[in-house]
């Protein structure tokens, strides 16, 4: 009960220190500010980004051809003297002449042609468009629908390759089960002709309006009804998906830069000593300063689901984004010794973040992967599809574990000797990593170290997953193993490098064979229970093979693990800290040997 | 201003941020990031060219195919990747669920020549990357179907459009737009935006750590060293655009006009870091520095991007090689705006000088 009011009483000056932050000076700056950003974002988006204009060249024979241009800013259009044959030599990269479209070669005429001719089919559709028998300019209509196999992710990549169909035989298949639960096309008749003909102007001007084409797709007003035409019916385009990142993700990332600037303010001159000789425990100061922005965020992502008339279940994904954020903004705001550092940090962080949780879900609608990212739960609860609760234990678990462990660190770190320490970025980790260690319980703390390093090794893993998934097989595989083994022997490393900075126990031959072993065990059990909670799906495919090794009989992978932490401990203890990346590579060495070994059978 | 001050301050810089070893994060975030645009490269080259995919030419796709329809028939049996079967819709949806099949089509039994349209029911398989390949091969079947219709109920249309037929064909997908509109502008730019970051942190920093009246007790004024510390941030600027090229240019990307690129994106960077050097000479506070000059920076870059002709639009033609010759008159103008800015920031630091 006490600490409940404490907590509200940090929260309380932590947002008076705030306004502090944010009055006087700043606030009418940032009113003007936001007043232009509304000007000039509409000024901009009526008169269009003109990013790529005058790319191409194209030279045109007669003025007929410039209906099909239009008013495509990506083109200079020359008259075309009738006598040439090298239009390269003119600097041309397209030419019309007499109804034959002409392009220089080279990767650029392709291009130019590629884009013209999504102007042609443009300009085709708008012609068409126009016809008062819309069922002769367009006479046929798609109804598209999918079928969910249950085979999913195991069926196509426990196989060698990634989605390998099966060669069709000449004969049709049969299979066991006949369906029965059959719709048979509908049919379309005259009055619904002027339905969709207003649905296809939808359409076609969400296509031509940069800005508008976003805006639609958050509101998701499927202007095409079921039924599309021919030219319509392509796969999502991936990139929109850039879009919820942006809009979601941005802010969130921005509210925690405040957090961090906080943290980071404690610690110049020291401020922060009051503050923490305070019979205040850590947990409660760092919860109490975080409460107010993590409400704020919150707000900002209500603010936009109602901006976009989404359903706000779609704020569950994001919460353990906004945990993760805040923990890794708490980290960055407790290690970083200057203000330039705390820059490079936090971007680098927020890129590979922002990468984490955008790439898995440009693949929304297509593949399994794209559930790695919380993101794409956003995407499903927009589009209507919804997700299931395996769906959100699945994406969201490791957000969950990792911020929370990340907290826990930070909360036990959180004393004047590691907060006002001057020493660099992996000297300060290192100390982090010494004050985990019990002295009491040392053989305790090194297991719990090695079980809660789990999670951030299974994130980076997933990184690995979704980058090189899509890589030919042997390179995909071989990758994915070398990177899992050495992130794996990293973090195994950690153990040792607390006992070393802790300077307890001391570093005999007895102890780093000890704690290899314990090392091992914890590493495993973390393994496996995370395993059995999260992932299941990827375990069972190849790819889960590569980075889990979850076969064989349990012993083998205790043995390996043990044994390479064990060699990143011998060389530690020989040559002392600096040589922890030697240590680490030969580590990795043995155990990308030890995989190839197994999985030999996939790779050759 | 004294030169041989505002060097050494702008030395100290650029050493302290080799021994913090902030800048090779700030090269290997550069590494990630390429690497991540050849992964999407091929992520998506996969997903809209099947041909990527070598191992899928050759494969022959299993279509069930539901009704009694001959043009759409003889069109999927004509095309090699795809053998059609003549199936029972029953059987051809419980085929496609045990992925014995690749997709189902169910046109209607609409003739060709009706004032109907022809409906087709296009059934594939969900969360799978195969059946968006197979998606777009369909789909250029469906194109041709609807072309044949279309020219059978010809008699029926008002007007007809302008026909352009290319001499050849081009190849499914190229990224050429994408590269070279896109991330070669996004990337050159930025090596700005992070040393104008770093230049307000740099200022900022000797404010708040209450360093800048240690300093200051040193023959050094203060416009030496807010003039070091922004010599320092552009100084960093060639090195880093440099590495862009070379890495872009690793990856087989071409780039045109070089020379003239990198003087452009140092001019508009210099504005850029100016621009937060005033910034955080007024405020003096890194959180309120970078919140302005972070909104500050996308109201200018929107604002730029609306005209045509802007050094982010010059760049993009710089690199495919054809830039007008005005590009010089912009570059001219973005030299003018530094000299405006240096100007500015002069003022400012002599009000703000003694307080």
């Amino acid at each position: 009960m006490e600490a409940l009011s404490q907590l509200f009483t940090i929260a309380l000056w932590e947002i008076k220190r705030f306004q502090g932050t944010m009055s006087r000076d700043l606030l009418p700056v940032a009113i003007v500010l936001l007043v232009l950003l509304g000007g000039v974002s509409s000024f901009t988006a009526q008169k269009g980004i003109h990013l790529q204009d005058g790319i191409y060249r194209i030279g045109v024979d007669s003025p007929v051809y410039l209906d099909i241009i239009g008013s495509d800013p990506r083109y200079l259009v020359y008259p075309l003297p009738s006598d040439v044959t090298n239009i390269r030599s003119l600097g041309l990269d397209l030419a019309i002449r007499a109804g034959l479209l002409l392009r220089a070669n080279g990767e650029k005429g392709a291009a130019a042609q590629k884009s013209f001719e999504h102007d042609y089919q443009a300009y085709l559709d708008s012609i068409y468009r126009q016809q008062t028998d819309l069922f002769a300019a367009y006479p046929v209509w798609i109804d598209s629908r999918y079928i969910i196999s249950e085979l999913d992710f195991l069926a196509t990549q426990s196989g060698q390759q990634v989605a390998a169909p099966r060669q069709a035989s000449e004969n049709p298949p049969l299979p066991k089960t006949i369906e029965t639960d059959l719709v048979p096309p509908s049919e379309i008749d005259l009055t619904e002709m002027e339905k969709l003909r207003v649905q296809l102007e939808e359409e076609a001007a969400r296509g031509t309006d940069q800005l508008g084409r976003y805006t639609d797709l958050l509101s998701q007003q499927e202007a095409l009804g079921k039924l599309k035409i021919p030219s319509m019916l392509s796969p999502p385009l991936p990139f929109d998906t850039i879009i919820f990142i942006f809009v979601f993700i941005f802010p969130l990332y921005f509210t925690s830069q405040f957090f961090m600037m906080s943290i980071m303010n404690e610690r110049t001159l020291r401020q922060g000593e009051a503050l923490i000789a305070s019979p205040v425990r850590p947990v409660v100061l760092i919860l109490g300063k975080m409460l107010p922005y993590a409400c704020g965020m919150i707000l900002i992502v209500i603010a936009i689901l109602f901006t976009v008339k989404a359903d706000v279940l779609a704020i569950l994904p994001l919460i353990p984004v906004i945990l993760f954020f805040l923990s890794f903004a708490l980290f960055i705001g407790m290690v970083s010794r200057s203000y330039k550092e705390l820059s490079f940090i936090s971007i680098f962080f927020s890129t590979i973040a922002t990468s984490y949780l955008f790439f898995p879900s440009i693949f929304a609608n297509v593949h399994i992967v794209s559930l790695l990212s919380p993101v794409t739960l956003v995407v499903h609860v927009i589009d209507g599809t919804g997700y299931s609760l395996t769906d959100y234990i699945y994406s969201t678990a490791l957000f969950y574990l990792t911020s929370i462990i990340l907290f826990g660190v930070c909360v036990r770190n959180f004393h004047e000797e590691q907060l006002f320490t001057e020493k660099g970025l992996f000297d300060t980790m290192a100390l982090y990593l010494g004050a985990l260690i019990s002295h009491r319980y040392w053989y305790l703390s090194l297991i719990i170290i090695a079980m809660m390093t789990i999670p951030f090794v299974f994130m980076a893993q997933m990184m690995y997953l979704t980058l090189f998934f899509n890589l030919p097989m042997p390179y995909s595989l071989i990758l994915i193993m070398v990177l899992a083994a050495l992130t794996e022997e990293l973090v195994k490393s950690a153990g040792f490098v607390g006992i070393i900075t802790n300077r307890y126990p001391p570093l005999t031959w007895k102890c780093v064979l000890l704690s290899s072993l314990l090392i091992g065990f914890g590493f495993l059990v973390g393994e496996k229970l995370l395993l059995v909670v999260t992932i299941s799906q990827i375990v069972d495919s190849i790819f889960g093979a590569a980075l889990f090794l979850s076969f064989g009989l349990i012993w083998i992978p205790f043995l390996l693990h043990a044994g390479t932490v064990c060699c990143t401990g011998v060389i530690l203890k020989r040559w002392g800290m600096r040589a922890l990346p030697v240590g680490i590579i030969i580590a990795t060495a043995l155990h990308t040997l030890y995989n190839l070994y197994v999985l030999r059978g996939w790779v050759w | 201003m004294n030169l041989r001050l505002v060097t050494a301050i702008a030395r100290k810089e650029i050493q302290s941020l080799r021994s913090e070893k902030t800048i090779i994060l700030a090269i290997l975030l550069q590494f990630f990031i390429a690497m991540f645009s050849s992964f999407l490269m091929v992520g998506l080259s996969a997903m809209y060219d099947p041909s990527v995919y070598g191992r899928f030419t050759g494969v022959q796709y299993g279509i069930g195919f539901v009704g009694n329809d001959s043009i759409l028939f003889d069109l999927f049996s004509r095309d090699p990747s795809f053998i059609p079967y003549r199936m029972d819709p029953g059987v051809a949806l419980g085929a496609l669920k045990e992925r014995q099949l690749a997709a189902v089509v169910w046109p209607s039994e609409t003739p060709a020549e009706s004032e109907d349209p022809v409906t087709i029911t296009l059934y594939t398989i969900s969360n799978d990357i195969q059946s968006t390949v197979i998606e777009v091969k369909i789909k250029e079947i469906l194109l041709e179907y609807e072309d044949i219709l279309r020219d059978i109920r010809r008699d029926r249309l008002d007007f007809r459009p302008v026909t352009v037929t290319p001499s050849r064909p081009v190849a499914q997908n190229s990224f050429y737009e994408f590269i070279y509109g896109l991330l070669i502008p996004m990337l050159l730019f930025m090596p700005a935006i992070i040393s104008a970051g770093l230049v307000i942190d740099l200022i900022t920093e000797e404010y708040q750590e209450q360093t800048l009246d240690t300093l200051r007790s040193t023959p050094a004024t203060l416009e030496d060293i807010i003039c070091g510390k922004i010599l320092a941030c552009i100084l960093i600027i060639p090195v880093q655009v440099a590495l862009w090229l070379a890495l872009l240019m690793a990856n087989g990307i071409r780039i045109a006009m070089l020379a003239e690129i990198v003087l452009h994106v140092f001019f508009t960077s210099t504005a850029l870091i100016l621009i937060a050097a005033t910034i955080a000479v007024m405020y003096r506070d890194r959180t309120k520095a970078q919140f302005i000059f972070s909104t500050a920076v996308i109201i200018v870059l929107l604002l730029l991007l609306a005209f045509p002709s802007n050094p982010v639009n010059l760049i993009v033609l710089l690199a495919v090689g054809g830039a007008p010759a005005y590009h010089w008159a912009v570059l001219i103008a973005s030299i003018a705006s530094c000299a405006l800015l240096i100007v500015l920031i002069k003022n400012v630091m002599r009000r703000v000088e003694y307080f």
